[in-house]
């Protein structure tokens, strides 16, 4: 957990990238992830959480098509990393081993 | 293609965008935005979309996104700056003599910019401290004086009141009336000048109290005091509740108790007051007061209006209180009323007669920004000078430099930059210089007490701001002709440098004439305060007396007691007195033309015992009834009104007819600043006599005047002593053309200085320059004379040039600023401007000699081996 240094919000983007497939370029997780957050985000903030990861090795990426729409301009389509799934699955499951400890905990806490 | 939209993002973020991003990541980013873009404009408008992108890209700003600084050439300056500054630094290092004068001289002139910028500052704070500044208005009016329009701050005495009746916009009225009365404080009794004044005043005027309540002003019986005047009566110690004896004209008295003390009144003032009081009060003061009388004059009328926008609308409005005016004042009318505001008043009064507010730094408005930029051009033209033949020894790097790969426009950077290292140094040692050297001689001298503001924000742009221009002005031209050199010629040697450029030559031309400018200056100020001194006033003040007597009995009494003095020749008695109490008349002629005259009421000896020359007639006889109606004149009066023959003709004053008996010759009743008056001399009541004046044998004036002085206090221990030297009338006027000349003398010398420094410089360079030429002349049997003719040949048709310009310059210059300053200033000749050159030319010599004698003792072999 130490080591990976995943950030609240680049998990966030991380799902959504591993969510969205080959369609996951900036324009798209930005659509995608405000659709599920319900609130408005900056290309800077979505931007700089890709670079981010993708120094830190969770995405890797290759350029796309180009639309006029984009001025003529390439995409780039980001893909998660098996490393990336890893650190996921970790951090799903420490999340899942708190939540099941809840209960208990609150029980507990009655009971003093 | 067709069915996609041609709106474009906003232009400006997107090259923004493209300067600052990473290009690894500027195709995929900019296609995001643009994408992005698009959904906006079908979403919303297109406004809005731009909008959005903007802020978008503001958004972008994110050191990830954002590229390395050092990867981009045109922002690579740091490393670059940081090498020009310390090559600078080297360089100047490297030459004492030459760094040393440019930021000696340039400190100099800063310094100099600093003691302007704070008197102008000081000149614009002047009275602007009053929070009703814009709605409270002090009423002028407009008169036909001697067929010029002429503005007064003085108002008819009923207006005021009327005003407050008449206008619902105004709010607040305030009249000001000055009276000089005696105040008593146990054994402190001085003849003061007292405001009475109604008790809006301190409403409208933003003078807060230190002890007491500003209220009290309503009460009859409170009197208000300034800061030095309660420490004169009272010391240190809080007065509020004390007694003072008001002692008026007549010798009646009134008690009056302190009911405040004013706050020190801040320093850019011109307006303030000594003491407070109630405006009733001055029915007491004058025991016929009739506030009703249009043809008395109120020292001020302020009004105070919600809205300043209704000011025009009672301008508007003011015609029935001329015609009511004019009624009474039908020999003086006068043709509008004006309301100016007390923001503008400070600036405007020197146009205004007669207004509580005065304005004495209208030359120097103009004179002391002219003479910061003297400055500035003479230390920037020995910077411009010393620049560029210095640049001569650092050719080579210049080549180097250019060699490596820099643009001309590299080098032109490297030489601003060194340029405004010198200034910032410059700016540290010129701030330093002018607050703690510059500014306090000129606050000791001058009398205004400027501060520099340092909390002051204007200030600090204002240092900046100095600091650029000067380093822009001064290295802009050395850093384009250094930098044009082709490096190949520099490093082959064949560069023939700096001795054919003409600018050199013209600048140091400039810089001679204006030291020639300053020195004629300082000279002929002195010359002039010679003359001034010597002038003759038109009698004879030297062994003259006076004494202000309160009344004819006092006079009675005084004039029995100094007629035992044997060292007294002669005694007279006056209402009016020169130098120090006129009356304005206004003389009728015949063609139904009117004059505004000078009346001094005096008796029959008065004339001799003041010295004043008779031309033609006969001036009054003593105990004579006849000479009632009879006036003497001054010449000026018999030249204004074309009188042909004066005896015998006929003025009309108040409805009166005079004859004119005598004819006298012109004199000075006031100090040479203000121009002579036409005058006329009436023959004076015993009862009025305010002024006894005395001739005393010559010497004995110190003597005559302690014992003068003795008796009065035995008469009249109440009534303090007024009364002095002859000589001394005119107070501050030897005193102020004392200063005029220091200050120009200051000036010159720092004129002087400068355009010294900058010829030693360049003559320095030069001399050093040539080392190996001379050395090899001096070994081939060269002497003084060749050396020296080799040295000055080379400055002196430059030196002779500058001064066939710049004697004629200079004499007209100091011919307007002596016009500009006094209203008989000393007729010119052509001393002053001979003198100065001489001074010139000497202070030359001495600069070139100096280096002369230095290559003449040096050993030749050392300048062989040098290089």
């Amino acid at each position: 957990m130490k080591k990976t240094k995943l950030g609240e919000f680049e998990e966030l983007v991380l799902l959504t990238v591993a969510a969205l497939q080959e369609e996951a370029y900036g324009v798209e997780i930005k659509r995608e992830l405000e659709s599920r957050l319900k609130e408005k985000l900056s290309v800077g903030s979505i931007q700089s959480a890709l670079k981010r990861m993708e120094e830190k090795g969770f995405l890797t990426s290759e350029f796309g098509e180009a639309t006029q729409r984009r001025g003529g301009k390439r995409k780039r389509i980001y893909a998660t990393t098996s490393y990336a799934h890893k650190v996921l699955a970790e951090m799903k499951e420490i999340r899942a081993g708190l939540w099941e400890s809840i209960p208990q905990l609150a029980h507990q806490l009655k009971t003093i | 293609m067709s069915d996609f939209n041609p709106i474009k993002p906003p232009q400006w973020p997107l090259k923004c965008l493209r300067f600052f991003l990473k290009r690894e990541y500027l195709e995929e980013i900019e296609g995001d935005m643009e994408e992005i873009f698009h959904e906006q404009v079908e979403r919303s408008s297109p406004q809005r979309a731009r909008r959005m992108y903007t802020w978008e890209m503001i958004k972008l700003l994110r050191p990830i996104l954002i590229r390395n600084l050092k990867e981009i050439p045109t922002l690579n300056q740091p490393a670059m700056l940081k090498n020009y500054v310390k090559t600078s630094v080297r360089s100047l290092m490297k030459n004492p003599v030459s760094s040393f004068i440019n930021i000696f001289g340039l400190s100099v002139a800063i310094g100099v910019c600093l003691v302007v910028y704070s008197f102008i500052d000081f000149d614009a704070r002047i009275d602007q401290f009053h929070e009703n500044k814009n709605h409270v208005f002090l009423t002028t009016i407009h008169a036909n004086r001697d067929g010029a329009l002429q503005q007064y701050g003085t108002t008819p005495r009923p207006l005021g009141e009327m005003l407050r009746d008449d206008f619902a916009s105004i709010s607040k009225v305030c009249r000001i009336a000055d009276e000089s009365v005696v105040l008593k404080n146990g054994d402190n009794v001085f003849p003061e000048r007292v405001r009475f004044v109604d008790a809006a005043f301190l409403e409208m005027f933003t003078f807060p109290l230190q002890w007491g309540s500003s209220r009290s002003l309503a009460d009859l019986n409170s009197i208000i005091l300034s800061e030095p005047m309660a420490k004169k009566y009272f010391g240190d110690e809080n007065p509020v509740g004390r007694d003072m004896l008001m002692v008026f004209e007549d010798g009646r008295t009134k008690a009056f108790s302190v009911a405040g003390v004013a706050a020190p009144f801040p320093k850019a003032r011109a307006i303030e007051f000594t003491f407070l009081v109630n405006f009733k009060n001055i029915e007491t003061a004058k025991p016929v007061y009739d506030v009703h009388d249009w043809s008395e004059f109120l020292t001020a009328t302020l009004i105070q209006v919600n809205n300043p926008a209704d000011v025009s609308f009672i301008q508007q409005r003011m015609e029935r209180y001329k015609t009511l005016q004019n009624e009474v004042q039908h020999d003086r009318p006068i043709s509008s009323f004006e309301f100016v505001s007390l923001a503008d008043l400070h600036q405007r009064s020197g146009n205004i007669r007669s207004c509580i507010s005065y304005d004495e730094n209208r030359e120097g408005r103009i004179g002391m920004p002219i003479i910061a930029l003297f400055m500035l051009i003479l230390a920037c033209f020995n910077y411009i000078n010393i620049a560029i033949v210095s640049a001569a020894k650092r050719l080579k790097e210049i080549a180097v430099r250019k060699v490596i790969g820099a643009h001309r426009i590299r080098v032109i950077i490297q030489f601003l930059t060194e340029n405004m290292v010198v200034t910032f140094f410059a700016l540290v040692v010129g701030v330093a210089m002018g607050a703690f050297i510059f500014l306090p001689w000129f606050v000791q001298f001058s009398g205004w007490e400027l501060e520099v503001m340092l909390w002051d924000g204007k200030f600090w742009v204002f240092l900046v701001l100095l600091m650029f221009i000067t380093g822009v002005a001064s290295g802009i031209y050395p850093a384009f002709y250094i930098s044009h050199f082709d490096a190949v010629r520099i490093f082959k040697g064949t560069l023939q440098f700096g001795k054919k450029n003409p600018l050199t030559k013209i600048f140091l031309g400039i810089q001679l004439v204006l030291a020639c400018m300053t020195i004629t200056a300082a000279v002929v100020f002195t010359q002039n305060n010679h003359y001034q001194n010597n002038k003759s006033w038109g009698y004879n003040q030297h062994s003259v007396l006076y004494v202000k007597v309160p009344d004819g009995p006092a006079y009675e009494k005084m004039n029995a007691i100094i007629n035992q003095n044997p060292d007294v020749v002669q005694l007279a008695g006056s209402k009016d007195h020169l130098g120090k109490s006129q009356t304005p008349a206004v003389v009728h002629v015949a063609a139904g033309r009117q004059y505004e005259v000078a009346e001094f009421s005096v008796d029959a000896d008065y004339f001799e015992t003041m010295g004043l020359q008779l031309k033609t007639g006969r001036v009054f006889k003593k105990h004579s009834r006849s000479d009632k109606k009879c006036v003497v004149v001054n010449e000026l009066l018999v030249k204004n009104f074309n009188l042909e023959n004066p005896i015998g003709s006929q003025l009309e004053i108040d409805s009166i007819k005079y004859e004119v008996i005598g004819v006298l010759s012109d004199f000075h009743a006031n100090s040479f600043f203000i121009e002579m008056q036409p005058a006329i001399f009436t023959l004076a009541l015993e009862a009025d006599f305010r002024f006894l004046s005395m001739r005393v044998n010559d010497g004995k004036n110190r003597e005559v005047l302690a014992d003068v002085q003795k008796q009065w206090t035995k008469l009249f221990p109440e009534i303090p002593f007024q009364g002095g030297h002859q000589e001394d009338v005119w107070g501050g006027f030897f005193f102020s053309v004392d200063r005029s000349e220091a200050f120009n003398k200051v000036i010159a010398g720092i004129a002087v200085m400068l355009a010294c420094l900058g010829l030693y410089g360049l003559v320095t360079l030069n001399v050093s320059g040539r080392l190996r030429e001379f050395s090899i002349r001096k070994t081939l049997g060269a002497g003084v004379t060749n050396i020296t003719s080799l040295i000055g040949r080379q400055y002196l048709p430059l030196t002779v040039v500058a001064m066939i310009f710049g004697a004629p310059i200079s004499y007209l210059f100091a011919k307007a600023y002596l016009n500009m300053l006094f209203a008989y200033p000393m007729p010119m000749d052509y001393s002053g401007i001979v003198l100065s050159l001489v001074i010139l030319i000497l202070i030359l010599l001495a600069v070139i000699s100096t280096q002369i004698r230095k290559v003449l003792k040096a050993n030749p072999i050392d300048g062989l081996k040098s290089e």
